[in-house]
């Protein structure tokens, strides 16, 4: 698959493009990755988080104009988790030197250090998911994908911004009054 | 602009520095304001989660399934098992043709080496993968070579079971380090180790690779003369290299 197309899927939130990157890249990162670390750690859990930080970075926008591989970007991704979880691990010059910018760092950061959802979040999910799907779509663009206003007036079709701020909030409140109901 | 395009604004990062500034001033004044950026932070910050671990799950659905069923991969894909056949005897005609003098001893590597299967540590599927033993022969057995390798020379300081420089030796050969795992194979035929016939079919494949020819023949012809693992394929083999 070549890259660009690879990027637009990601974009798009296509899952199953991103297990053709699991699948494509899995054993060389676990070659790659042994260059760092010699011990037998859970290099799986590494590859997966930096697939999700791939993922959303990508969702971000941050791919949209890459002059590097898919690949160089991922590996990179996972060298820097590879130092976080080993501060004593050696700097070895590679080809995998992606600069990341303070935003992709922070979604790095943030996949790493994500320790799963508590129960509260677990809560406001299982409301969320009670929503009509016009609602669950237009705030998953927004808080997900990060899609301003505007871009989702342009890719749903809605007739102005303001239809879609009204949209939105109606869609919030539903969600305040599942979780009203669920604790009454 | 009014309190919801603010909070808007907030999330799509388009805030400027008055803007922040007066995101702060309400933020610390006005209760509902704050109680209103807080949800919508909390929901960002769930569904983010949420998705990350729905993610993690289908990777480990994933895994799992493959685990499961590896020789499902296999069945799965004749086309792949045909193309390969159709690749070697384009290969073998190519070389009958221009190389007719000369052995290949790389294509016929490439035709005869399959990697040895653990039949020494049994891995139970779903088990925590806690010891090194199974973590280095899980290694093996997903063909991460490199990975096995390593875990295979941390056992060998901590334990005396002799067969685990068989398996680091195919390891070895995998990574096309076949220097390094003749001297491993050498060592464990000398010590008369279990699995020595396997390891002397290992060895005259690893030998073939370096192109010392009449070594991998005399162990061929040991192998052949056992009758008993690869002895068929060993002397397919010495047909070939005659």
């Amino acid at each position: 698959m070549k890259d660009e197309q690879l990027i637009s899927q990601l974009k798009n939130r296509d899952r199953d493009a991103l297990k053709s990157v699991y699948d494509d890249y899995r054993s060389e990162f676990f070659k790659f990755a042994h260059r760092y670390q010699k011990t037998g750690v859970d290099l799986e859990d590494i590859f997966q988080d930096a697939l999700i930080a791939l993922y959303e970075n990508a969702q971000a926008g941050k791919l949209d104009h890459l002059k590097s591989s898919v690949k160089t970007y991922l590996f990179s991704i996972g060298k820097f988790m590879l130092f976080k979880r080993f501060r004593d691990t050696k700097e070895i010059i590679t080809d995998e030197a992606y600069i990341f910018d303070q935003k992709e760092k922070a979604v790095i950061e943030d996949v790493y250090h994500d320790p799963g959802p508590d129960e509260y979040q677990k809560r406001l999910v299982s409301n969320f998911k009670k929503l009509g799907e016009k609602c669950r779509e237009i705030l998953e663009l927004f808080y997900l994908k990060g899609l301003k206003i505007e871009e989702i007036m342009t890719v749903q079709g809605y007739e102005n911004k303001n239809v879609v701020k009204s949209q939105k909030s109606r869609c919030l409140k539903s969600l305040k009054d599942l979780i009203k109901r669920q604790d009454g | 602009m009014d309190k919801e395009e603010l909070i808007n604004r907030y999330f799509e990062n388009t805030l400027d520095e008055a803007g922040l500034k007066e995101l702060e001033r309400l933020y610390q004044s006005d209760p509902d304001f704050a109680a209103e950026l807080d949800f919508e932070k909390e929901l960002q910050g769930a569904l983010k989660t949420n998705e990350r671990q729905e993610l993690r799950e289908m990777f480990r659905e994933k895994r799992d399934a493959e685990r499961a069923a590896p020789s499902k991969v296999v069945r799965l894909r004749p086309w792949l098992m045909a193309a390969s056949i159709v690749f070697l005897v384009g290969i073998s005609a190519w070389l009958l043709f221009f190389n007719s003098t000369g052995i290949d001893t790389e294509a016929l590597y490439n035709t005869h080496f399959s990697p040895y299967e653990n039949v020494v540590h049994p891995i139970e599927r779903g088990e925590q993968l806690e010891d090194l033993k199974t973590k280095a022969f899980t290694a093996y057995e997903e063909g991460d070579y490199a990975l096995a390798l390593s875990l295979f020379k941390d056992l060998q300081d901590k334990s005396n079971d002799d067969y685990i420089k068989f398996y680091e030796a195919i390891a070895l050969m995998q990574l096309n380090k076949h220097s390094d795992a003749v001297a491993l194979l050498e060592t464990y035929i000398r010590s008369d180790g279990e699995l020595k016939n396997r390891a002397e079919w290992y060895l005259a494949l690893s030998y073939l690779r370096l192109d010392q020819v009449d070594k991998s023949t005399s162990l061929l012809k040991n192998v052949a003369d056992h009758n008993g693992f690869k002895a068929k394929e060993a002397r397919k083999l010495l047909e070939e290299l005659d």
